[in-house]
């Protein structure tokens, strides 16, 4: 672990996620730790347990879904999915993280 | 924030948790095996796969609070775990938990039984709408007399007033005989006038009430009945206000029947009109109890002034002189309640009150001893890493569990204690208390409840997370804490001084009582019957009638088997004589205010009342004969004192008389024949008022009482008796049977009542009081066995031992009679009212209970000693070596 890691930027944890399962359809909890992961080319420094927090508190505000599934190891687990609602999230949320790096961006310019 | 979809899902997932945490787990394995998988590939071995894994994965049990956290509400959660984790903690010392359980109860049910008592009598509103409104109306000839009213008055005002009063009704208490195919049965009932039901605001819950023509001369025979009597008297007959019940001798219809409710608590089963014959119109004849509904505004003081201008005007207009007396306009609710109950119920509030304390305190020093005997248990605890405020919130869970089981079985308790005393409450409390346990009650139940909880809780909560980790563990060799044992011996003096107060109390209540049945009657009251008759205006329209019926039944019923003597009288023994008559003395000008009571010639034998003077009531004195009086020691003591009259008998006077039905009086000349010894006339501490004996058959009355000597038990006699009085007139029920001890009973407990229940409450204290003492020193002789061993190992001999034990069993019992002393001293003027010819500080009584106190707490304190010199020194030693 010689590279420079980055932690997970607060409250985009969310954002990830749905954003992955947008892009990848139904997967489940380690596929969503994992892409997130390999998307950020081992730069970003996430505990892979940290998802599953993250994932009951999505679904319980309905922007994912749960259905039973077989894992590669022939385990019974969970595979989330996104919602209608949760599609419509992605859009909320994307367009807040623009908002909010535009922002700081500005401050960022040379005066 | 927190959308409301989440706050439900997490609500949800309180009852879900155990699936919930079965799905997370499940999902961690998952997890791991997939990563541990990948690694694999990656070309790692086993052993280092699944250390990658892990090592990606992150903090699992970090992660897992974290879900937690997420999903649901924490705080609950923890809750939850603290009354499981609490209810196995009591599950596992059965035997701890039902004495915490039973102290609680019995503590917590005593309280709620007398609170719901105190809720219906003085907290609750009346139980009529706007009942703030309903007052009570008079004319008070001192200030603080209650008084009746006359007929003319109450219609005058009743014109003159309708301002500030919505309705304003008169009552009187009559009885009526109901006949049917079965016989005949005496019902209680009130003749009232129209505006009565508009006053308490009653409506009927079959057909209607009274409308004002109704209370007019001429209007037809109605009545209205109450629930109770329509259920019991009519047996709920749907067909009820068809029906032509007849009510001496005269078919009554029955226009309506009230709701249930407060009436069915009250004696009166039905409701007539009061029509007022003309010669009920006079002023000076006051007899009627008034009822108003003030109009919505109106305070009581201002109808009370209103009403002072009207009778000052009356008075001006009638041009009567001799009445100064003030009109009174008060509030229902007082007067219905009354000072001595006000007091007594107080006073029993205040003992319950006591023994929740020391219930309480016996809580905290059993838990005390349990916190002591798991300081282990607490200590390892925090050495895994539970923080101070977890043991605490632990440990408060626990208690407040206890408390609330205590308080279950308390409510219970308190539930078969109200049944058991209904009988007693209906008796004494006003008809307008409803006793129950309804959420009022509950609610202070659980109030109670938890503040025991908190009371008994926090203390040893505090105490047992005070000392530091290393101090507990290492201690449990030591014995017991200093801080600790001081604690608990003051809380067990406290408990001892606070049941001497209850025993004292109660001693002291129950040698009044023991005086209150000594008390001198004046009469017999072994083997007496007592009933009252009511001859109805229809079959004994004259007073000659009347006396020929009272010839009659004398007669017969002396002849009856079992019955000894009979003697008929207006009035009882021991009830107050309400009528107040004038007597004329010649030579002095103010008239002698006098009782009046018409008996017949058997009366005095009946009662054994001797005769010191002169003759008693005799056969020939009857109608035709000259009209004679037997007076009272009192009377002729007074004689004495205003007109020098040494031997009465033989003296001419003038006595104002009731007429038979009507309300005329008229003043014979009478002789007086004899003086008998004063029979008690009312309750203690009143002196025995001047009473003047007139024979029933010169001045016959249409209500009298019927006094019975038997030789028998009163229910193998009764049932020839009513043969006897059926024989004569078998439409003429007898009512009010009781034995004359009965009636004794009802006029003298009214000052007694509480001592039954103090002196309950006083047991219990102070078999609270033992359990704590001998929970503190059987405690404290576990916590010392090694120093005892120790002592015993270097000589110290058994009895030394068991000396000492004993001797701090009695240091603490001192101590706490010391303070109770105190307490009871303090008290003193609560009590002072409550007892009869016996002072708050007689000394029998409190010694008595400083001797009980004391012999209990030796008790108490016997069998840890005991046990303490038995012990065997090599064995202590090794056991805790």
């Amino acid at each position: 672990m010689s590279k420079q890691q980055a932690e997970v930027p607060y409250g985009t944890l969310d954002l990830l996620i749905l954003k992955t399962l947008e892009a990848m359809g139904p997967l489940h909890g380690y596929a969503i730790a994992r892409r997130i992961e390999q998307v950020s080319g081992d730069s970003l420094q996430l505990s892979q347990g940290s998802v599953h927090p993250a994932l009951i508190r999505l679904e319980q505000e309905g922007w994912i879904r749960t259905d039973w599934g077989i894992s590669e190891t022939n385990r019974k687990v969970k595979f989330y999915s996104l919602t209608k609602a949760g599609k419509k999230q992605v859009r909320v949320e994307v367009e807040n993280w623009e908002k909010a790096t535009a922002l700081v961006a500005r401050f960022l310019e040379p005066l | 924030m927190m959308s409301v979809r989440r706050a439900l899902e997490r609500l949800l997932a309180l009852v879900r948790r155990r699936r919930l945490d079965r799905e997370l787990e499940n999902e961690i394995l998952a997890h791991l095996e997939l990563a541990e998988r990948d690694a694999m590939a990656r070309g790692l071995s086993p052993e280092e796969a699944r250390r990658a894994a892990r090592l990606r994965f992150g903090g699992i049990e970090r992660m897992k609070e974290e879900h937690r956290d997420e999903r649901s509400f924490r705080r609950i959660e923890t809750l939850l775990r603290d009354l499981r984790y609490g209810l196995a903690s009591l599950g596992r010392t059965p035997g701890f938990t039902a004495v915490v359980v039973s102290v609680l109860a019995l503590g917590i049910g005593a309280n709620v039984a007398m609170f719901s008592v105190v809720d219906a009598v003085l907290l609750k509103p009346l139980p009529f709408p706007q009942p703030d409104l309903i007052v009570r109306v008079w004319e008070a000839p001192q200030p603080g007399a209650v008084n009746a009213t006359s007929a003319p008055d109450f219609v005058d005002w009743k014109r003159l007033a309708n301002n500030v009063f919505d309705a304003l009704s008169a009552e009187q208490s009559v009885s009526m005989a109901l006949t049917d195919k079965d016989g005949a049965t005496r019902l209680s009932g009130k003749a009232v006038t129209a505006d009565y039901f508009r006053v308490f605001s009653a409506k009927a819950q079959l057909g209607r009430t009274f409308t004002p023509e109704e209370d007019q001369p001429g209007a037809a025979p109605l009545i209205v009945l109450s629930h109770a009597a329509w259920q019991s008297d009519f047996g709920g007959d749907p067909d009820i206000l068809n029906r032509r019940p007849i009510l001496d001798g005269v078919p009554h219809q029955v226009i309506g029947v009230l709701p249930p409710g407060a009436f069915d608590r009250d004696e009166t089963r039905f409701w007539k009109p009061l029509v007022f014959t003309p010669d009920q119109q006079v002023r000076d004849l006051r007899w009627l109890t008034l009822y108003g509904r003030l109009r919505a505004g109106v305070t009581a003081a201002r109808a009370g002034e209103h009403m002072q201008a009207i009778n000052a005007a009356l008075m001006a207009a009638h041009s009567i002189e001799d009445r100064n007396g003030t009109i009174v306009v008060a509030p229902l609710a007082p007067l219905l309640v009354g000072a001595d109950l006000q007091r007594s119920i107080y006073v029993a509030f205040g003992a319950v009150a006591l023994v929740l304390l020391i219930a309480c305190a016996n809580t905290v020093n059993l838990l005390l001893a349990k916190a002591a005997s798991r300081g282990r248990e607490l200590a390892v605890r925090a050495a895994l890493g539970a923080s101070r405020g977890c043991l605490i919130a632990q440990l408060l869970t626990e208690s407040v569990v206890l408390c609330l089981l205590g308080g279950g079985a308390g409510v219970a308790l308190a539930g078969l204690l109200i049944r058991a005393a209904r009988p007693m409450l209906a008796e004494s409390l006003p008809f307008t208390a409803d006793v129950n346990l309804d959420l009022r009650v509950l609610a202070f139940a659980g109030v109670v409840a938890l503040g025991v909880a908190l009371l008994a809780g926090t203390f040893p909560a505090l105490r047992a997370t005070f000392s530091g980790v290393a101090e507990s563990l290492n201690r449990s060799v030591r014995g017991s804490s200093g801080a600790h044992a001081r604690l608990r011996r003051a809380i067990i003096i406290g408990e001892v001084a606070l049941s001497l107060v209850l025993v004292c109390g109660a001693l002291l209540l129950f040698r009044s009582l023991l005086k209150l049945q000594q008390l001198d009657t004046g009469i017999r009251v072994e083997k007496v019957l007592t009933m009252s008759v009511d001859l109805p205006a229809g079959a004994y329209p004259t007073p000659q009638k009347a006396a020929l019926f009272y010839r009659e039944a004398a007669q017969r019923l002396q002849a009856a088997p079992g019955v000894s003597e009979v003697g008929f009288s207006t009035v009882l023994p021991l009830r107050w004589i309400s009528n107040g008559e004038g007597m004329f003395v010649p030579g002095i000008p103010e008239m002698v205010h006098v009782r009046f009571k018409r008996v017949d010639p058997g009366y005095f034998d009946a009662l054994g009342i001797p005769v010191l003077a002169g003759r008693g009531i005799a056969g020939q004195d009857r109608e035709g004969t000259p009209r004679v009086a037997v007076i009272n020691q009192a009377l002729a003591a007074r004689l004495e004192q205003v007109a020098r009259i040494k031997n009465p008998v033989g003296k001419a006077v003038r006595v104002s008389t009731p007429g038979y039905r009507e309300m005329m009086e008229f003043i014979p000349e009478v002789e007086i024949v004899g003086v008998i010894r004063s029979e008690r006339v009312s309750g203690p501490g009143d002196p025995d008022p001047p009473v003047v004996y007139v024979p029933l058959a010169q001045v016959p009355s249409p209500g009298v009482k019927l006094v019975i000597r038997t030789g028998a038990e009163m229910a193998a006699v009764m049932p020839a008796i009513r043969e006897a009085v059926r024989e004569i007139d078998p439409n003429l029920p007898l009512g009010d049977v009781a034995t004359m001890e009965q009636v004794r009973d009802g006029t003298l407990s009214g000052a007694s009542r509480p001592a039954g229940l103090i002196g309950t409450f006083a047991a219990i204290a102070v078999l609270l009081a033992a359990i704590g003492l001998y929970g503190v020193l059987s405690h404290t002789v576990t916590l010392q066995r090694r120093e005892i061993g120790i002592r015993m190992a270097l000589g110290a001999g058994a009895t030394d031992v068991f000396s000492q034990v004993l001797r701090n069993a009695l240091s603490m019992v001192t101590a706490g009679l010391v303070l109770g002393l105190l307490g009871t001293f303090a008290l003193t003027r609560v009590m002072k009212n409550l007892l009869f010819e016996v002072s708050p500080l007689d000394p029998v009584a409190l010694s008595i209970a400083c001797v009980a106190i004391a012999l209990i707490g030796l008790l108490a304190g016997f069998l840890p000693a005991r046990r303490a010199a038995t012990l065997d020194p090599v064995e202590t030693l090794r056991e805790e070596g």
